[in-house]
């Protein structure tokens, strides 16, 4: 161990002489980097090395890992990463623009509505990412005027707990979350607070009415905050059934050893294509842009498909045991019906469930 | 708490024609106070009314905010639960408090030392921790006391449901129940055994004299601590979140924060923060008139032999009680808080291959703002504590020296503060500095300054209960030794205050660790706090890392306030000397 230290600090020391960096310089060196991400990567270091990232795509462990990933592929950048649910998320920024303080650099969120309000009051900085042509076509081109890019896509799906269920009793599609056999035992995340979930309510209304949530609500569920909060409370064998179950946080979950198993509904896996943008203001506009590169770059993807969410990228298939949304029955609403259509939602659902 | 007995001797001794010389510089302090106090406590309210009546984009005056503030009868519905949520709490907290500060106070109960440290150790719990606990204790089906009753019953169901307003009052209770304890205790340390005796002598029982003598007798301070966790009840924010979000049902606190959410409507909110203003400002008046009517002259600080009563049997059945108390408040949430910091997946149990250590690894070295985080808690907090003190210290000398007239003002606005509940002080704050000119959004020092005027109560309470114990004679022998009132302030008033300003410090300094509802709304990406960490940590669930974040802040804020008990060498919260 010894020897190789110091070997190690002869070498360090003369890469930390020939970088000028701080000891990161020391992790492997980005794989290929093209000239403008070159460009971009010289920049930002000129401007401070830091970046702060509010992101609503992912649980906190899989957010901090895409983070630590870009300050390896990147050193001498730091990345501030915040994970909160995507209505935070924005109360956060709106908090910010009123107050003319643009903290954020990044925003991550998973509710398109808030990434079309906010363009339209001029919160973004416009950046078409050179990789935005490169991943797959349907997420390509939603802002053609390039101030928001799908970064990230996920799967919500039904989870439940093996513990409690067997497979032959579970769930094979929305309409059976209704069934009484389930009352008290359905838990899900509030449109209120998660992106994820506001999308989701708005497609079961679009396929089902909110009559749907009417009867739901008959069944006393569970309702928590964060879409993830539904895995939490199978994983705790509260509750048996993941009305809003997101299909990254519970296959991650079921590879740590938690009963679970995941339901693809028959009527439809709900498809969310969740955006990042740049924000105006923002103090490190070089490291935001390197950072668009990044979540938009097949390393991202991988890490991605590690934890189980959607890869954006063709070159980067599924971890095993995942499905793909391209081999499942998907459904999903439209921008207009996200931007108009998930307020509502929210406003409904107080009314029906009370919170 | 602003009682300022003219103190006659200050006039007696200085003549007028040196009072009119003083009366300038003395001017120029009182004002520099006075702006030291509008900035901190009048600007934020009075901002926070004047909003509440605007419109949102034009600044006109309206009352249309308060037609949508109350025009929903959710909205209605959540005000009539803060209330049933305060009542609950203040109730359930003095059932806890009183007669365990009885029992330590008074009687022979053994094992005192351990209960007070186990009341301290409430005190240090942040509401949202104990209800994080709280919720793996008595979750309906997964909680482990509802597993035990199922395994021990055999029944398929469990028998408490923590999601629910019993369960969320139990929460806050066991939580908020050392405001009852340290206030009644301390009152009763200062009753004497006198007129218990003499209750005794005419033939009253111990129960009896106690019931209608000795509690009568600290009825003010009873009644301070069932207002104090009333006000906690109903301004806390976490605690709700976590509990009445799922039980589906909304308080205040919960109800303001919405509207926060898209689209932001300030306005809207400031106007349904009113009645918790009302209310608490009521509740301050009530207070004034129940206790103005009666004497309580009894209390006094000296004389009178105190004489432990002997309970004989009955001892046992009082350390049951506070053993009991100390479980729902402490052991039992500490156990299953420790159960999932140390454990891979919490809902596996308690077995060897759950164990794990990482999610401190995780915490103090994967990720990377839970460092900044820990630091930045308790460096604004011992910043917080030490601006309280030092803004509370001057105001209390001026006050209670009569330096300058009305200086009465001045002791109201430094107590203002506790009528303003956390969340709306927030409001207020973040309405009157986070926007420019000042521009403090997501600074250290709009935390700190909120952090500061939230604690100011505390600690002018406790600095000026230091001062008044220090008579001015030994003050005016510096002065008429020819040293200046600086002087003697530096070298007498501060050097006898040591002790108690120290004491001070650490009990500013422990709620500050443990904030949440002020600080949701001021904190910025990079001066975050652990409180607010826990709280984005608890959103998605995360109860294992959560839980040892809980343990770090725990373990570090028992150890601060060790040191500084050790250094000022007595129990600072919950034994007054004298």
């Amino acid at each position: 161990m010894f020897p190789m230290q110091r070997r190690g600090f002869i070498l360090g020391s003369s890469a930390l002489l020939a970088l000028g960096a701080g000891p990161k310089a020391l992790a492997q060196p980005a794989p290929a980097m093209t000239p403008h991400e070159k460009e971009l990567y010289e920049a930002a270091k000129n401007e401070g090395g830091e970046l702060t990232w509010y992101t609503a795509h992912s649980d906190d462990i899989t957010a901090q890992a895409l983070g630590r990933s870009f300050e390896s592929l990147y050193p001498g950048l730091k990345v501030n990463v915040l994970r909160t649910t995507a209505q935070v998320a924005y109360q956060r920024i709106t908090q910010e623009i009123k107050a003319s303080a643009i903290q954020c650099d990044v925003l991550s969120s998973t509710d398109l509505g808030h990434s079309v309000e906010l363009k339209a009051k001029g919160a973004f900085e416009k950046y078409v990412p050179e990789n935005s042509s490169k991943v797959l076509d349907i997420y390509q081109g939603y802002d053609p005027d390039g101030y928001y890019f799908v970064t990230s896509a996920g799967m919500i799906g039904i989870g439940y707990n093996t513990a409690k269920v067997k497979e032959a009793d579970a769930p094979k599609n929305w309409t059976d979350l209704l069934d009484p056999k389930w009352k008290d035992n359905i838990a899900l995340g509030h449109p209120g607070f998660s992106g994820y979930v506001g999308t989701w309510a708005l497609t079961l209304r679009n396929q089902y009415g909110w009559d749907f949530f009417e009867k739901l609500a008959k069944n006393n569920p569970r309702v928590g905050r964060s879409i993830n909060d539904a895995v939490t409370m199978l994983n705790a064998g509260e509750s048996a059934i993941a009305g809003s179950g997101p299909v990254g946080t519970l296959l991650d979950s079921l590879k740590k050893g938690n009963p679970l198993a995941m339901v693809y509904p028959t009527d439809g896996t709900v498809l969310i294509i969740a955006p990042s943008s740049i924000m105006k203001g923002s103090k490190h506009p070089n490291a935001a842009r390197l950072f668009m590169e990044f979540l938009m770059s097949e390393g991202a993807s991988r890490i991605w498909v590690e934890h189980f969410t959607e890869s954006i990228r063709p070159e980067v298939s599924p971890s095993e045991g995942a499905k793909s949304a391209k081999d499942l029955k998907i459904i999903r609403p439209t921008v207009a019906e996200i931007t108009k259509g998930v307020p509502e939602v929210i406003k409904q659902w107080r009314e029906t469930f009370g919170v | 708490m602003t009682d300022n007995s003219i103190d006659g001797r200050t006039i007696h001794f200085s003549g007028v024609a040196s009072r009119l010389k003083r009366l300038d510089a003395s001017m120029l302090l009182w004002l520099a106070l006075i702006a030291v106090l509008a900035f901190l406590v009048l600007n934020p309210v009075l901002r926070l009314i004047i909003s509440s009546l605007q419109e949102t984009d034009t600044g006109r005056f309206t009352f249309a905010n308060y037609r949508v503030a109350y025009g929903n009868i959710r909205h209605l519905q959540a005000l009539a639960n803060s209330l049933e949520l305060g009542i609950g709490v203040a109730l359930l907290a003095t059932c806890f408090g009183v007669p365990i500060a009885w029992a330590i106070s008074r009687t022979d109960m053994p094992g005192k030392a351990f209960v007070r440290l186990m009341v301290f150790a409430a005190f240090v719990t942040p509401p949202y921790l104990g209800a994080i606990g709280w919720i793996l204790l008595a979750g309906p089906n997964s909680g482990w006391l509802n597993k035990i009753w199922m395994a021990l019953t055999g029944a398929g169901h469990g028998i408490f449901n923590i999601y629910s307003m019993t369960g969320l009052i139990l929460v806050i209770a066991v939580t908020s129940f050392p405001y009852t304890f340290v206030f009644t205790s301390s009152a009763l340390d200062l009753v004497s055994s006198e007129m218990e005796d003499a209750a005794n002598i005419l033939g009253a029982r111990t129960l009896r004299t106690t019931l209608r003598i000795t509690l009568p007798l600290v009825t003010p301070a009873i009644i301070g601590g069932i207002i104090i966790s009333f006000l906690e009840a109903i301004a806390l924010f976490g605690a709700p979140a976590l509990i009445a979000l799922p039980a589906r049902f909304n308080v205040v606190s919960t109800q303001l924060w919405q509207f926060f959410e898209y689209p932001v409507r300030v306005e809207e909110a400031a106007a349904y923060a009113m009645p918790l203003l009302a209310i608490t400002v009521l509740m301050f008046w009530l207070q004034r008139r129940v206790l103005g009517r009666k004497g309580y002259t009894s209390v006094t600080g000296k004389g009178g032999e105190r004489r432990m009563i002997a309970l004989g049997p009955w001892r046992w059945v009082m350390l049951g009680y506070a053993l009991l108390v100390c479980a729902l408040s402490v052991f039992l949430p500490m156990l299953v808080l420790l159960q999932a910091a140390f454990s891979k997946a919490w809902g596996r149990g308690f077995s060897i291959d759950n164990l794990t250590l990482h999610n401190f690894y995780y915490l103090l070295v994967e990720q990377t703002q839970a460092k900044q985080t820990i630091f930045n808690t308790f460096a604004y907090s011992a910043v917080t504590a030490f601006a309280a003190i030092s803004l509370s210290l001057a105001i209390a000398y001026v006050v209670n020296r009569k330096l300058v007239p009305w200086s009465n003002v001045l002791a109201f606005l430094c107590v203002a503060p506790f009528v303003v509940p956390g969340i709306v002080l927030a409001i207020g704050f973040y309405a009157a500095y986070a926007p420019p000119p000042l521009a403090l959004y997501g600074t250290a020092t709009i935390l700190i300054l909120g952090f500061t005027t939230r604690f100011l109560p505390i600690a002018y309470t406790s600095s000026a209960a230091g001062l008044r114990s220090i008579n001015p004679e030994m003050e005016e022998a510096v002065r008429i030794l020819g040293g200046s009132r600086l002087l003697a302030i530096r070298r007498v008033i501060i050097p006898l205050l040591k002790k108690s300003l120290a004491g001070a410090w650490i009990l500013v300094f422990i709620p500050a660790t443990r904030e949440l509802s002020s600080a949701i709304f001021l904190v910025g990406p990079n001066t975050r706090v652990i409180s607010v960490m826990l709280f984005d940590l608890s959103e998605e669930g995360n109860f294992e890392v959560l839980s040892a974040l809980g343990v770090i802040l725990l373990i570090a804020t028992v150890a601060i306030a060790g040191i500084g008990s050790k250094i000022i060498g007595r129990d600072f919260m919950l034994r007054r000397n004298s």
